[in-house]
C-alpha cells in the first residue's frame, strides 16, 4: 500500500563499494524482484529499505516519508515494514502465537485484538493447527510461514523478503511461491524480494531488477528481461543464451568460420550475437547458417543439442520429435527465430 | 580395511577410557566409598562427625554464599560486557575482549595477593587512598570480610561466564534481532524480549560454572580467609589432611564428598536444563553480526567499561608488579624505596628455580598428554560415529566439573601403593591430576576447530589414495595445527601454576611453583610471592599474543 524512492543510493564497506548510485522507485503493489548473482549488492539494498544499513550517500523514501538521508534516519523498528529472513529468524523461545502476535504487542494493540488478528494471519498461511507449537516442532516450511505471517500481521507498508525459499526443497519451493505470491494479491501490499533464482523471479514478479557488481543492468517486466535483455550480463544471467562474435557491415554480419547472415539492425563493427538455444530451428536444407551436429540428448520433451557451425559450437533446443530425424556428424541447417545483438563489449 | 580400522577406534577409546577409569573414575568411587566406610563396613560417622562442628557447617555456608553471590555478580558482570562487547559499537571492543579473555588464564590467587594489599583494613593502598579523598575518619573496606571474598572471587571468576555468554551470542543468528526490530520493537525492548531468553540457557550454564569454580577455589579463601578467620570448604579440606591423622583423612573425605556432590548436582542440573532447551540459533548464510549503534550512550559507556577494566585488571595487575619491586611494604613505592632485590631472588633462589622447573615438567607433560587425548577425542567425536565415544567424553567432562582438592584428595588415596600404583610423592601424580582436571578446555578448543572442517576434505584426500592416517596428517592436521597448539596452552598454562592440588600432592622433591609462590605468601615475603606471580602474569601476556598471532586474532577459549 505504498511506494518506496530510493534516489541516488551508494553504499561502501570501507573503501569497497558494493552499491553505486542505485535509483529507482517501487510503485504501490507492486511485486518487485531484485536478482542477481552473490555479491551484487541484492541483499543490501533490502537491508539498507530495512534499515538495517545505512546508505553512505542517498535517500530512501517510504511514500512521502524520508526514512534515510544524510541527516535523518529512521531506525527499523518505527519504519513499518514486515520482512521474511532467509533463516526465517523465527524466535525459538515462543511458540507461533506468540511468534506472530510479537509485532502486533510492540504496537500496543489490545489483547483481544491480538488474538483475533493472529488466528485470522495463521489461517491465512494455513498455520491454524500449530498455534501452540514451538518452532523446533515445525518443519522447515512450516517455520518459513510463521515468518511469513509475523511479517504480515501488522498490516504493514511493505513487504522486504530475502532469499525466503532457498532453505526449501524443490516441490516446497514451487508451492511457497503461489502462496507468497496469492498472500501479495490478498492484502494488496508492495513487495521487495530478492533472490539469486530466475525462475523465482520470472514466476512471481510485475517488474526484476538485474544488478551486477552494484549496479542496475534492466529494470523491466520479466517478458522484456529474458526477451529483450539490454546487454550481455542480462542475456546470460536469465536463462540460456549462444553467444555469437561477428562483424557487422553492409547488412550483414560475418561470423568467424565465414558465414553470414542477413543482420538489418543499426549495430556495426564487432558486435555480438545472442540466441536462445529454443530459439533455433533445426532443419535438413534451407536454413541460414549451416553446421553440423556434434551430440544430441534425448530429454524426451525436447532434443539438446551441440551444432558446430564453423569454429562456434551452438546449443540447440529442438522439439523432442526431431531426434532421429538428425544423426550425429550430419549436416544440419539452422534458422534463428529471434536473436539479439549487442555491441562487443556491452 | 574396514575392520582394521574399527579395531584402531576401538583401541583408542580403550585406551582413553581405561586411562580415565583408574586415574578418574576409580579414584572418585574409592572416594565416595571411603567416605561412607570405616573399617567395620558402611556408616554416615565421617558425615555426622564433621556435620557436628559448627566449624564445618560455618565453612559450608560461606562457602554457599561466597559461591551464590559470586555467581550473581559475575553474570550481573558478564552479560552486559559480552553484549557490549559482541553486538554494539562501543569503542575498543576487541581490546577489552582480549583483556577479559586474558583474565581467565591468570591464576586467582594473584587476584588475592592483589587485593590484600590495596584493601587491608588498616593499610591498604586503595582505602587509605579513598578515605583521604573523602575524608572518611576511617577505612571504608576490610578485604578479610565475606564481602572482600566475594569481591575477589567475583572479579577473577566473571570471565568464566563472559567467555561462555560470549561465546553463545556470537553463534547467535543475528537475524532474530533484526526481526524484532522490524517488528516495531526498540533496540531495549528487543535486547530484553528476544536476546536474553534466547541466551537464557547460556547465562544459566554462566553461572553454574562460576558457582562451581568460585565453591572449589582454594588460592583466594586461604589467603583473604586465613587471617579474617574465614573457613570455606575446600580449605577446611586441605586443614583436615593436614592434620595427617587417619580420622582427619576420614573428616577430610567426607567434605570433600559433599563439595562434589554439590559441584556434580550443579552441573548435572546445568546440562540437564540446558541441554532440554539447546536453541539452535546458527544462520543459514552468516550474515555481519547486527551491531547496534549505542547513539550518545557510546563514550559514556565507553567510558564506564574502561573504568571497570582499571579496576578490575589494571589495578591489582600493577599492584602486584608494584610490590615486587617494594623494599618497605609500608611505604609506597618510590625512587628510595625501590629494589631490584627480589627479582634477583626469584631468578637466582635454588629453591625457586627448582620449583619453577618442576612446574614446567609437568604442566608440560600433561600439556602434552592432554592434547594428544583432545586429538584422538576430537576425531572419535566428530569424524566416527563409534557408539562409546561419548563415554570418554563423558568422563572428561566429569572429570574438569570435580573440584581440584577433591581430585587430589582422591588420588592420594588411591595412588600411593594401596592398589599396586605408587605415585605418591612424584611428578607423575601431579601430571595426572593437572590431566584429569585441565583435559577438557583443551579437548573443547580441538573439538570445536574439528567440527569446523568439513569432512569432504578429509574424503577427497581418502579418495586420493591416502590412508586415513595419512589424511589425517596431511589434511585435517594442518589445519587445526593453530588449535592443537592453543589446546596445548590451556592445559598448560592452569597446570603450570596450579594452586590446590600441588599443595595436597608436593612432597620435598616436587614442589611447585604455585606452591612455592603460596608459602612465600604467607610465610616469608610477600615481594617475593609478588616477584613470581609477575612472572606468571607475563607469562599469561605472552602466551595470549602467542595464541592471537597464531589464530590471527580469532584465538578464543
Amino acid at each position: 500500500m505504498s511506494s518506496i524512492t530510493l534516489t541516488n543510493i551508494t553504499k561502501n564497506y570501507g573503501s569497497v563499494q558494493v552499491i553505486r548510485d542505485f535509483s529507482e522507485k517501487f510503485n504501490d503493489h507492486e511485486f518487485i524482484t531484485l536478482l542477481g548473482p552473490s555479491g551484487c549488492g541484492k541483499t543490501t539494498i533490502l537491508r539498507m529499505i530495512a534499515g538495517f544499513e545505512r546508505p553512505t550517500a542517498g535517500e530512501i523514501m517510504i511514500d512521502d516519508v524520508v526514512v534515510s538521508s544524510a541527516g535523518n534516519f529512521v531506525p527499523p523498528n518505527l519504519r513499518n515494514i514486515g520482512m521474511v529472513f532467509q533463516s526465517y529468524a523465527v524466535w525459538p523461545h515462543m511458540n507461533v502465537f506468540d511468534n506472530v502476535a510479537y509485532p502486533l504487542k510492540m504496537k500496543h494493540v489490545p489483547r483481544p485484538e491480538i488474538t483475533e488478528r493472529v488466528m485470522n494471519i495463521l489461517e491465512a498461511v494455513h498455520l491454524s493447527p500449530y498455534v501452540q507449537r514451538m518452532p523446533a516442532e515445525l518443519s522447515g516450511g512450516q517455520q518459513q510461514r510463521v515468518a511469513l505471517g509475523r511479517a504480515l500481521v501488522s498490516n504493514p507498508k511493505v513487504l522486504l523478503l530475502d532469499e525466503p525459499l532457498s532453505n526449501l526443497d524443490a516441490k516446497l519451493r514451487e508451492s511457497m511461491r503461489f502462496e507468497i505470491k496469492e498472500v501479495q494479491g490478498r492484502f494488496g501490499i508492495t513487495v521487495v524480494y530478492v533472490t539469486h533464482d530466475q525462475t523465482e523471479a520470472m514466476a512471481m514478479s510485475d517488474r526484476v531488477i538485474v544488478l551486477d557488481r552494484g549496479e542496475v543492468q534492466q529494470s523491466d517486466t520479466p517478458m522484456n528481461i529474458y526477451r529483450r535483455p539490454e546487454n550481455q550480463f542480462v542475456a546470460d544471467f536469465v536463462g540460456k543464451i549462444n553467444f555469437i562474435g561477428g562483424v557487422s557491415s553492409g547488412g550483414q554480419v560475418e561470423f568467424p568460420g565465414g558465414q553470414k547472415m542477413t543482420y538489418t539492425g543499426g549495430k556495426t563493427g564487432a558486435v555480438v550475437v545472442g540466441v536462445r538455444p529454443e530459439n533455433i530451428t533445426m532443419r535438413q536444407d534451407g536454413g541460414v547458417l549451416r553446421g553440423k551436429i556434434l551430440q544430441q540428448y534425448y530429454l524426451g520433451d525436447v532434443n539438446d543439442c551441440r551444432v558446430d557451425i564453423g569454429g562456434e559450437i551452438l546449443r540447440v533446443i529442438a522439439p523432442g520429435n526431431t531426434y532421429g530425424k538428425f544423426s550425429i556428424g550430419g549436416e544440419v541447417w539452422l534458422d534463428f527465430d529471434e536473436y539479439l545483438v549487442f555491441d562487443e563489449n556491452h | 580395511m574396514g575392520k582394521s580400522r574399527f579395531d584402531v577406534k576401538a583401541a583408542l577409546i580403550s585406551a582413553i577410557v581405561l586411562f580415565l577409569l583408574v586415574f578418574n573414575v576409580f579414584p572418585m568411587c574409592y572416594l565416595v566409598f571411603r567416605s561412607f566406610c570405616v573399617e567395620n563396613g558402611f556408616t554416615l560417622e565421617a558425615f555426622r562427625r564433621i556435620y557436628t562442628y559448627p566449624l564445618n557447617w560455618n565453612a559450608l555456608r560461606n562457602t554457599l554464599i561466597t559461591a551464590g553471590l559470586s555467581m550473581v555478580f559475575g553474570v550481573m558482570i558478564a552479560f552486559p560486557l559480552a553484549w557490549l562487547v559482541g553486538r554494539t559499537d562501543m569503542y575498543g571492543r576487541r581490546f577489552f575482549r582480549t583483556l577479559f579473555v586474558m583474565t581467565y588464564m591468570v591464576p586467582p590467587y594473584v587476584g588475592a595477593m592483589a587485593w590484600l594489599r590495596l584493601l587491608n583494613p588498616r593499610v591498604g593502598t586503595l582505602n587509605v587512598f579513598i578515605a583521604g579523598l573523602f575524608g572518611l575518619p576511617e577505612n571504608p573496606f576490610n578485604i578479610y570480610s565475606i564481602g572482600g571474598l566475594v569481591w575477589v572471587l567475583t572479579t577473577f571468576y566473571y570471565p568464566y561466564a563472559f567467555i561462555t555468554i560470549s561465546r553463545a551470542m556470537e553463534k547467535m543468528d543475528p537475524s532474530l534481532e533484526e526481526a524484532s526490530k522490524i517488528s516495531g520493537a526498540s533496540p531495549m525492548k528487543t535486547l530484553m524480549t528476544i536476546t536474553f531468553p534466547v541466551m537464557l540457557p547460556s547465562v544459566v550454564a554462566a553461572g553454574l560454572l562460576v558457582f562451581v569454580s568460585a565453591a572449589s577455589c582454594y588460592g583466594i579463601p586461604s589467603i583473604i580467609g586465613a587471617p579474617g578467620k574465614i573457613d570455606t570448604v575446600t580449605t577446611r579440606i586441605i586443614d583436615y589432611v593436614y592434620v595427617g591423622s587417619k580420622e582427619g583423612l576420614t573428616d577430610a573425605t567426607a567434605l570433600a564428598v559433599s563439595l562434589m556432590v554439590t559441584a556434580n548436582i550443579v552441573l548435572y542440573v546445568s546440562t540437564f536444563v540446558c541441554g532440554k532447551r539447546q536453541y539452535i540459533t546458527v544462520s543459514g548464510k552468516s550474515t555481519r553480526p547486527n551491531i547496534i549503534e549505542l547513539g550518545k550512550w557510546r563514550l559514556p559507556i565507553t567510558i564506564l567499561v574502561a573504568i571497570f577494566a582499571v579496576v578490575v585488571v589494571v589495578i591489582p595487575f600493577a599492584t602486584v608488579a608494584m610490590t615486587s619491586f617494594t623494599k618497605n611494604l609500608g611505604k609506597p613505592l618510590s625512587g628510595s624505596n625501590f629494589t631490584m632485590r627480589y627479582w634477583n631472588i626469584l631468578l637466582t633462589r635454588k629453591g625457586i628455580l627448582d620449583t619453577a622447573k618442576n612446574s614446567l615438567i609437568s604442566a608440560s607433560a600433561a600439556a602434552t598428554v592432554g592434547t594428544f587425548i583432545s586429538c584422538v577425542m576430537a576425531w572419535l567425536l566428530t569424524r566416527t560415529k563409534a557408539k562409546a565415544r561419548h563415554i570418554p567424553d563423558f568422563l572428561i567432562t566429569l572429570g574438569s566439573g570435580t573440584p581440584s582438592v577433591v581430585i587430589a584428595l582422591a588420588l592420594i588415596m588411591t595412588m600411593s601403593g594401596r592398589f599396586g600404583i605408587n605415585i605418591y610423592n612424584t611428578l607423575t601424580i601431579m601430571v595426572v591430576a593437572y590431566t584429569v582436571k585441565y583435559l577438557m578446555m583443551g579437548m573443547r578448543t580441538i573439538v570445536s576447530a574439528m567440527s569446523q572442517i568439513h569432512p569432504s576434505l578429509e574424503e577427497a584426500s581418502l579418495i586420493s589414495g591416502a590412508k586415513w592416517q595419512q589424511s589425517f596428517r596431511d589434511v585435517t592436521l594442518p589445519l587445526i595445527a593453530p588449535s592443537v597448539v592453543a589446546g596445548w596452552f590451556l592445559i598448560f598454562m592452569p597446570s603450570f601454576y596450579e594452586l590446590t592440588m600441588s599443595t595436597l600432592l608436593y612432597s620435598t622433591d616436587t614442589k611447585t611453583i604455585g606452591y612455592e609462590l603460596f608459602t612465600y605468601q604467607t610465610y616469608h615475603s610477600q615481594q617475593t610471592a609478588s616477584a613470581i606471580a609477575t612472572g606468571i602474569l607475563v607469562m599469561v601476556v605472552s602466551v595470549n599474543w602467542l595464541l592471537n598471532k597464531l589464530t590471527k586474532g580469532e584465538f578464543s577459549i
